[in-house]
């Protein structure tokens, strides 16, 4: 009685923690349309924040928590609405889980830029550890009581603001129809800057209360993580309903706590399987939503467009692609080439979003996730020979795909039948399930019918070998680019095709209109499943590339902040394109590691701002990722549009040809570094538009405006490369790849 | 028998009533209107009937089946196909695709469903007059050439019963009285049953066989045209105010 007592106490509380995250989650979402995955990364900015005030610089306790709650928390929540959010309407669903998802990771890197993860911090409970008293013979203290009585607070004080105040009543209203409040005399905007300045608080409170509940020490990714329990409660109120949630808040924190006490220690997944409680509650609430009103096209046209290349079109930039690889595996290290067979592998996941996201509108948050199973699984099934001899067997590339297929299937059904947010939460909890319990599961255990040791994933490092495919063995690193380069190719030009095929029209259109689709005779839910099972197939065989050009994987490969920026780099790249596949995938797999660490070693040889310059481009892809509210439809289509009049100006392309040309022979002749090729290839990419412009503007003038689409008005030439900036050489490089100059992946 | 039979339909949204106990059928060879003021559960009544909407009460019964509790998808193998009042086109595809894919989908039905897609997209795109848009973007077009391209849509599946939610508004007259005999024409030699929601009078007074009149949620009159037009309720309701019988 005594341990269930204290126990119970101990869920309550968490609860308590996890209803406070998850209010503000759902006011934010019911007044702005735009779920907040970055709940968790205000939570802990909070939680450092306070710790910064508090025991950095010693401020009294009141003084901190007042300036951390009360004025820089609903500032920087309203500042992300009105800086950010704001723009987000009339944009595709992935397009605003993308941008919050980017808020996050740059949170996340600026956390770390700020407070250096090396250096341990601890939160100490609010009147220290030693206050607490007795009741009814266990011990509680103060701190738990204030975690309690804020949570009833906010539970008390949510209900009066929307029972009874106009702001209240004004913010249900905005839920229900924005245009409609806009029109009897309500302002949408600044009820939303106001839902976001009450989650922001919210969500820090939340971050502040739970450090010393959890052990007291500071960590970027766990606090970050909050948003999943938060998630998990809000699934309770179905996205919506308060009072339910925090019954959710509780019902987690109470089964969480429980686990911890009764499960036997001997069970080593036991502590495992409490960090998955909240994705496994998440899926089993997923099982008993009922069905979601079928969403109609709400606007004739949302601000995404993508242009679906001609298969012959795909095939000659296809040609163009494998070329530069063969070119550039003639001048580059062993390193480089294996870097950028992890780059390419990358860029075949991210073709599992482009058919995914891009062509069906679907979300998948994990797709590295679905990587990690397929590379398990051929670890156990797919491998032959032993140390330097052992090989990956086509018939284990076979199981691999098939149980990523199979398991991503299973994953998504559930999510299937409500709207498209269900999915990306469903393979947001799955991604993170993967890393706490599957990936987690290290130690040999008795299997239960079979009588031997076994563990998923074994001693948590898996080595994963080079394919060998009949005679054909991929071990020479050459060789295995070579061949990854020529998959992405294939699945490229097939996805193209795909579209371009009744199924893919089927696809668009259930994207477009969900609604209509269905009473055209679509069924949705096998349209989807299908779509899923293929996207999963692709990601799992990307996953198996990924590990085997890796050479070795733990659990750092599979956290589900690599997933997380994949999706952001390719929706930047652009989503319902191959090229942004290619560049999304390269820039997550390898480019932005390479530019960091290249500032990293500047800095410790010569010093300087160099440092800095190396965070900055940590925080880069974030920053490119929340600028996609801006330009939904991704990079590439401004690309195009910058380049294409230089297929106009045909001396001056076969000027920077033939420059390029010149460049790659000093290498090859040794005249010339790796790098000065990569600046020169820079150099030449991002001129070459200036000078045809200055040398034919003719070429360049805007070509009489016939049947141009009204809003996708091409972008100025020079904003093109800007864009990408950000990501200098290699971003620039990248680019070239469908520009028709040569390649470089970082050296 | 009645192709559709819809009996004794209620939907509420949040305590509002919008529709109270509404019944109305639909006879194959038949055009069936259904009229009534903004706002009178016109779309709404279309929205139960597809299945897009679950009531609160009543049945649908379609071709002698209930279906009330079967999906969009099925009520569209059944036989039941519908236009949007608020276009619902696929943006990213272009005219020619829009109508093709809904051909598509059928063919995903199943082997007995099969049709040509490639000369039945020829035949609709030529009934409806849309060969000269036929690669154009949806999203470029005139909205009364946009609720053609919806009209060609929902043939594409080849329905039995055929929801027309204000498909003439914004043609011009010539435009609208070409509908109208297209109309005629498909009941007559498709057998279809059609329930034509419009405000154009002349059009619905013209190819319509049976009317009924919606309004607040309730059917408040059902008959032919002549006996409509002099119904007091409805001249009440509807006719009588200018507003909305252009």
């Amino acid at each position: 009685m005594h341990l269930f007592l204290s126990y119970t106490i101990i869920g309550l509380v968490t609860g308590a923690v996890y209803g406070i995250a998850a209010s503000g989650l759902v006011l934010t979402y019911t007044t702005s349309g735009i779920f907040n995955f970055a709940q968790g990364a205000l939570a802990m900015l909070g939680a450092y924040g306070y710790w910064q005030f508090r025991y950095g610089w010693n401020w009294p306790a009141p003084v901190a928590l007042i300036l951390v709650i009360l004025v820089l928390a609903p500032l920087l929540g309203a500042l992300l609405y009105l800086g950010i959010m704001r723009g987000l309407r009339n944009t595709a669903e992935v397009t605003k889980i993308v941008v919050t998802v980017s808020v996050m990771l740059g949170i996340i890197a600026l956390a770390q830029w700020i407070w250096s993860p090396t250096t341990p911090r601890n939160d100490i409970p609010f009147f220290g550890v030693a206050a607490k008293f007795k009741f009814l013979g266990v011990y509680v203290t103060d701190h738990e009581v204030i975690a309690l009585g804020a949570a009833v607070l906010i539970g008390l004080g949510m209900r009066y603001l929307f029972q009874r105040t106009r702001t209240g009543v004004a913010m249900r209203a905005v839920v229900d129809n924005p245009a409609l409040l806009e029109l009897n005399g309500g302002r949408p905007n600044r009820l939303a800057a106001i839902s976001w300045a009450l989650g922001g608080m919210l969500a820090v409170l939340a971050g502040i209360l739970v450090t010393p509940i959890s052990g007291g020490g500071l960590d970027v990714n766990a606090l970050t993580l909050l948003v999943l329990d938060a998630i998990a409660a809000a699934m309770f109120g179905r996205l919506r309903s308060l009072p339910r949630t925090f019954v959710g808040a509780i019902v987690l924190g109470l089964a969480s706590s429980y686990v911890l006490a009764y499960f036997p220690t001997t069970w080593s997944w036991a502590s495992n399987f409490r960090i998955s409680l909240p994705m496994i509650s998440l899926f089993v609430v997923l099982l008993v939503l009922p069905q979601d009103r079928l969403r109609g096209a709400v606007l004739l046209r949302t601000r995404e467009r993508f242009k679906v290349p001609s298969l012959r079109s795909a095939g000659s930039w296809a040609l163009v692609l494998v070329a530069v690889v063969l070119l550039l595996e003639q001048i580059m290290t062993t390193e480089a080439i294996s870097a950028l067979t992890v780059g390419m592998a990358f860029a075949i996941i991210a073709l599992s979003l482009t058919l995914l996201t891009g062509y069906a509108g679907e979300i998948n948050l994990a797709p590295v996730s679905l990587g990690a199973i397929a590379t398990i699984f051929v670890f156990h099934l797919g491998l032959s020979g032993i140390g330097l001899h052992a090989r990956i067997t086509i018939g284990g590339i076979l199981i691999g795909v098939a149980a990523a297929a199979v398991i991503g299937g299973l994953i998504a059904l559930p999510a299937l039948r409500l709207r498209g947010l269900y999915l990306a939460l469903a393979t947001l909890a799955f991604g993170v399930f993967v890393s706490d319990m599957i990936i987690a599961d290290v130690n040999p255990h008795i299997l239960p019918i079979f009588h031997t040791h076994f563990s998923i994933f074994t001693n948590g490092a898996l080595n994963i070998p080079k394919v060998k495919v009949g005679p054909l063995d991929l071990a020479a690193p050459k060789a295995f680019l070579t061949t990854v380069t020529i998959v992405f190719v294939i699945i490229g030009i097939g996805l193209i095709a795909l579209r371009h095929s009744g199924y893919g029209r089927r696809l668009a259109a259930m994207k477009d209109s969900p609604a209509a689709s269905a009473t055209l005779g679509q069924n949705l839910v096998k349209l989807k499943l299908s779509v899923f099972v293929l996207s999963a197939a692709i990601a799992g065989l990307g996953g198996i590339l990924v590990s085997s050009a890796s050479i070795t994987v733990n659990a750092n490969s599979y956290i589900i902040y690599i997933s997380l920026t994949l999706v952001m780099l390719t929706v930047v790249g652009g989503i319902g394109n191959v090229a942004g596949a290619l560049i999304g995938g390269v820039l997550a797999g390898v480019g932005f590691q390479a530019i960091t660490s290249t500032f990293q070693n500047i800095y410790s040889l010569h010093g300087g701002p160099w440092n800095f310059v190396a965070n900055l481009t940590l925080v880069a892809p974030a920053a490119i990722g929340v600028s996609i509210g801006r330009n939904p439809s991704g990079s590439v289509g401004q690309i195009v549009a910058g380049y294409a009049p230089l297929w106009r100006a045909k001396p001056v392309l076969a000027g920077g040809i033939l420059l390029e040309v010149a460049a790659y022979l000093l290498v090859v002749t040794k005249f010339m570094s790796n790098w000065w090729f990569v600046l020169a290839t820079t150099i030449i990419a991002l001129g070459l538009p200036l000078v045809g412009r200055l040398l034919m503007p003719g070429a360049f003038a805007p070509p009489p405006a016939t049947g141009s689409p009204p809003t996708s008005s091409p972008a100025p030439v020079v904003e093109a490369p800007a864009s990408l900036s950000g990501a200098a050489a290699a971003g620039g490089s990248v680019r070239m790849g469908f520009e028709g100059g040569p390649n470089n992946g970082p050296a | 028998m009645a192709l559709l039979e819809a009996s004794g339909i209620s939907v509420s949204f949040g305590g509002n009533q919008v529709l109270d106990q509404v019944s109305l059928s639909v006879d194959a060879g038949t055009v069936t209107g259904l009229i009534g003021p903004n706002g009178a559960g016109k779309t709404t009544l279309f929205n139960v009937i597809t299945g897009l909407l679950d009531p609160k009460g009543g049945r649908v019964i379609l071709d002698g089946r209930d279906v009330t509790k079967a999906g969009p998808a099925v009520r569209a193998r059944r036989g039941l196909s519908r236009t949007y009042q608020q276009l619902e086109l696929f943006t990213s595809l272009s005219v020619r695709d829009n109508v093709r894919v809904a051909g598509e989908i059928r063919n995903a039905w199943g082997r007995r469903f099969r049709i040509n897609v490639k000369s039945e997209t020829d035949r609709v795109m030529g009934l409806l007059g849309l060969e000269d848009v036929a690669d154009r973007e949806v999203g470029e077009l005139p909205t009364a050439r946009a609720r053609i391209i919806e009209v060609a849509r929902a043939l594409m599946t080849k329905p039995r019963v055929l929801l027309l939610d204000e498909p003439a508004s914004g043609q011009t007259e010539s435009e609208t009285a070409d509908f109208g005999r297209l109309l005629s024409q498909l009941v007559k030699e498709d057998e279809l049953a059609i329930c034509l929601v419009e405000h154009d009078v002349s059009l619905v007074m013209g190819v319509c066989a049976t009317i009924h009149v919606l309004d607040y949620g309730q059917i408040i009159a059902t008959g032919p045209p002549e006996q409509i037009r002099l119904e007091p309720a409805v001249i009440d309701a509807y006719l009588g105010s200018t507003e909305g019988v252009g």
